[in-house]
């Protein structure tokens, strides 16, 4: 539910590598605001309520569900969306999404790659054990998780070409 | 090079990987009102005061409407029995009663809080067999008054919405002289599709036709139901679709659409937006219905199988939609796979004051397979018999026939199916892991491919690349993304990634069936030959021409013109498109393909709506599962599939059908629970509560496809994207039942049943 009789505040956060100020109101989630006043409409909203991972972000490196985070919040603070995850780690993965068939539908598709992005970032080479715990707050209802637990594999023991 | 069976990478990949995908949730235009519905709180009851004067004065407020401010008509898939908003009476929690426009949709959520309301409320109607009995309330009163979409009725009475059933006379004789009689009853909650993207829709209404943004499996059904609701013309409606977000079913029939259509015509024509947050979309959602199914089975001293009678009740919800088709599967399902001597069906639809129920992925399959092949494990057992090796002496052979008298031709691949499973996991040897609690299930499914007709067209672009238009979808599977592709870029031998389609638009695409029953690939795959054909021929006559050679000696190869032996191209597909245009005759085609009527015996049932299974296939699937007995938890630790594809098309395509329809019947199966209360409330009406299977919960999927040919496919496939949703809860439920050695006769299988049956020690 978006917050209408709140104060405004002007909030100053590094958003993809850029500075960008904006206007949020009361409760404003951090998704409403990166889809709604920046359209970075690669953050995707599945439940509002922080249970599908659709909207993940990096917020300072570490994965969280925007749609539960308060925009206000983000002052001062760096945010990853897909649309700045464009490294050779983030890229690797996305092609190994794509030569995997690990996208169906596509919704939950950015978030998967935000978290995936995050985990391998921490850890090189995770089992697929591993994998599998890092993608259980992204709920992915086409592929069955198979084919996208393969891309990240794949990415770990350098099968997807850099493109 | 052939592209039929490769891999080829859809063509919407990098876009939905980068995000820059527009679904519909995300989709905006210029001076667009955001719309949102107010929702009744109570089941059942009488609409007494509805008061939008407060909110119609709200700032911000463009538009408020509720029943009196749209055509007093009653709409629907199959039967016309849904207002656009509740009326004089509401019969569900989360049934529409009126719409808000405004600029914002926080404003359009405070004036919804200044509607007055008042519901004389009364008891709900939520029991399937209390429904059916004569002292129910009814939950439409005025059922005798409601009109069959396609003018013909069909059995209904009082609270069953529709009845189908067949007695072909003297079952109960052989039941009350059989040696044994093996009897159950079966259960399944409803199950949410559950497609990422929640449903929503932006409605513009201009120059007197209404037109209407959204992602959907089908989009010339939403067309009809707008043109039903605002009582237009379907004409005057334009239907463009947009990248879908997931369907399964839940986005074949109109959500918000019509209400954002209204909104529209009512605050002069601008476009508004209504898109459902997830509570609202799963409290409205058309889920897979819930099910009562009573299977017996009369047996003679040999185990087979004299006759069987069942009875079957589907929740339809408060009202129809496509529902009235689906009362057909008891029929269908009740004596599949094995051979029985007489059956004995009915299958009965039923009126109740919940959210109404509709098609998801393999209609109406799971549950009644989850109850046949349980019921197959009770006969065994009752038999002294094993399970495996009993369904193979009763399995359908080729020649059999379905309970419609349809001869089945194909039906040994089933038992090439049991063959293949074995291989891969011999029954007799022990399962792998021989710790306690651990358990197997084995079960078959022959399933259909919806048999609506599809069409494209074509044109040959100057670069020698194809576009195509069309009004089929892609809801995820690949069909329009890599496999049309690949069938186009076969025939017409050029790449598949040469192959653009265009979102549909119901404007300039000619009908078609939808996303639904595994059609696309199989019937619109048809049509594409047709139009490529079409393509070639007129290129390769123009290329005769400017070459001055006979047509029939040359052929495309990779996109250029060959005289047929030779490798080196002549001249470019991109010269042939170019001299066509400009000589004023550019190159199209276009194809039109419906999967033919199959023979079956119109005496065997009243009420059989959906009367054959078109180009059946066949299935077997293994699970084996570990049952935690202190938790009650249970992990499915191998699941392995037999599938009947006719001819693959794309490989990593049918994978993903496979691995991802699988998990979504593991969810059905055992974590998607959806119970209402007593006062008609959904009980899991979040994700939180709503529990979806997540990667740890789902294994990876062993698999083998098994291909043969299928004159009724493209290049020899069948339609693939359902059947792998239709045992799980089959093989699951047999395989907790094994390793807990209690009888499992509900889906899903809960922690609490599970434990609840351990500690029952009688």
């Amino acid at each position: 539910m978006e917050a209408s009789h709140s104060v405004t505040a002007t909030i100053t956060a590094v958003i993809n590598g850029r500075a960008e100020t904006f206007e949020t109101v009361g409760l404003e989630s951090l998704m409403d605001a990166l889809r709604n006043r920046l359209h970075l409409n690669g953050t995707k909203e599945g439940c509002r309520e922080g249970e599908c991972g659709a909207c993940t972000v990096l917020l300072d490196g570490k994965p969280i569900n925007a749609c539960t985070y308060i925009a206000r919040a983000a002052e001062g603070r760096e945010i990853e969306t897909i649309e700045g995850l464009n490294d050779d780690l983030s890229t690797r993965i996305k092609q190994a999404i794509v030569e995997n068939s690990g996208v169906q539908c596509g919704y939950c598709t950015p978030g998967i790659i935000v978290m995936l992005s995050a985990l391998l970032r921490r850890i090189a080479a995770p089992d697929e054990a591993l994998i599998r715990e890092a993608l259980s707050g992204n709920i992915c209802r086409c592929t069955g998780y198979a084919q996208i637990v393969d891309a990240a594999l794949d990415v770990i023991h350098g099968k997807a070409p850099p493109s | 090079m052939s592209h039929i069976g490769s891999a080829a990478i859809r063509s919407d990949a990098w876009s939905k990987v980068t995000g820059e995908t527009v679904y519909t949730y995300d989709y905006k235009e210029v001076g667009m009102l955001y719309g949102y519905l107010l929702r009744s709180r109570v089941a059942a009851g009488k609409l007494v005061r509805l008061d939008l004067g407060t909110a119609r004065t709200m700032p911000g407020v463009r538009a408020v409407i509720c029943a009196a401010d749209v055509p007093e008509t009653l709409a629907g898939w199959s039967m016309l029995d849904t207002p656009l908003f509740a009326r004089d009476r509401v019969r569900y929690i989360g049934e529409p009663i009126a719409a808000i426009a405004a600029d914002s949709l926080a404003e359009a959520h405070a004036a919804a809080e200044t509607i007055e309301l008042d519901i004389e409320p009364s008891a709900p109607v939520l029991d399937l067999e209390a429904a059916c009995r004569a002292d129910s309330p009814l939950v439409h009163p005025d059922w005798q008054d409601y009109v069959p979409a396609d003018g013909s009725d069909f059995p209904r009475h009082g609270n069953v919405a529709a009845e189908c059933s067949a007695d072909p006379g003297g079952i109960d004789a052989i039941f009350d002289t059989a040696p044994l009689v093996v009897e159950d009853e079966f259960t399944s909650q409803r199950q949410y599709q559950a497609y990422l993207e929640p449903k929503s829709a932006v409605a513009t209404y201009r120059d007197r036709r209404f037109i209407i943004h959204t992602g959907h499996q089908f989009p010339f059904n939403v067309r009809a139901r707008v043109a039903q609701f605002m009582a237009v013309a379907p004409t005057a409606v334009r239907v463009i679709g947009h990248p879908i977000g997931g369907g399964f079913g839940g986005k074949l029939d109109y959500s918000v659409e019509p209400h954002a259509a209204a909104l529209s015509k009512a605050s002069g024509g601008k476009p508004v937006k209504v898109a459902n947050h997830r509570v609202e979309d799963l409290i409205s959602a058309n889920c897979r219905e819930n099910t009562i199914v009573k299977m017996r089975s009369a047996l003679d001293k040999d185990g087979n199988i004299l006759a069987r009678d069942v009875d079957a009740y589907m929740d339809n919800g408060a009202y129809t939609g496509e529902m009235s088709y689906m009362a057909s599967f008891p029929f269908h399902i009740g004596a599949i796979n094995y051979r029985v001597g007489k059956f004995r069906a009915r299958g009965r639809l039923v009126y109740t004051n919940t959210p109404p129920t509709g098609a998801m992925r393999g209609v109406s399959g799971p549950a009644m397979y989850a109850a046949l092949e349980n019921h197959m494990d009770h006969i065994a057992a009752e038999l002294g018999a094993d399970r495996r090796d009993y369904r193979l002496r009763h399995l359908f052979v080729n020649g059999d026939t379905l309970p419609n008298g349809q001869v089945l031709d194909n039906a040994e691949i089933l038992k090439q199916g049991f063959d293949e499973i074995e291989k891969i996991v011999p029954w007799q040897s022990k399962p792998k892991s021989t710790k306690p609690y651990t358990g197997r299930g084995i079960g078959a499914a022959i399933w259909l491919v919806n048999p609506l007709p599809g069409s494209l067209s074509m044109k040959l672009e100057e670069d020698g690349t194809v576009s195509v238009n069309t009004a089929a979808t892609d809801n995820g599977s690949g069909a329009l993304a890599a496999g049309i592709p690949q069938i186009i870029a076969e025939t017409l031998g050029i790449r598949p990634e040469q192959v653009r389609i265009s979102d549909p638009d119901t404007d300039s695409a000619a009908w078609d069936g939808g996303s639904q029953g595994g059609r696309t690939t199989q019937t619109v795959g048809l049509a594409a030959i047709e139009g490529a054909k079409q393509v070639r021929a007129k290129a390769l006559e123009t290329a005769a021409r400017l070459l001055q050679v006979e047509a029939d000696t040359l052929t495309i190869e990779d996109g250029g013109i060959c005289l047929a032996g030779e490798s080196k191209s002549r001249m470019t597909l991109s010269e042939v498109a170019i001299a066509a245009t400009f000589g004023g005759e550019p190159i199209q085609g276009s194809g039109g393909a419906a999967l033919p009527a199959v023979p079956f015996n119109p005496g065997c049932a009243n009420g059989l709506l959906f009367p054959y299974f078109s180009s059946p296939t066949y299935h077997v699937h293994y699970a084996e599962v570990e049952v935690n007995p202190v938790s009650g938890n249970i992990h499915v630790t191998r699941y392995v599939v037999a599938q009947d594809v006719g001819r693959v098309i794309n490989s990593a395509c049918i994978s993903g059908q496979i691995q991802g329809a699988v998990a979504q019947s593991i969810g059905f199966s055992l974590y998607e629970s959806m119970r209402f209360a007593e006062d008609g409330n959904i009980i899991e009406s979040n994700l939180q509560f709503y529990r979806l299977p997540l990667a740890v919960d789902v294994p990876r999927v062993e698999y083998v496809v098994m291909e043969q040919e299928n004159t009724e496919g493209p290049y020899g496939a069948k339609g693939s994207g359902e059947a792998p949703v239709l045992l799980p809860p089959a093989v699951i439920a047999s395989a907790v039942a094994d390793a807990i050695g209690k009888p499992i006769r509900k889906i899903p299988v809960t922690p609490e049943d599970v434990l609840e049956l351990l500690n029952d020690k009688t």
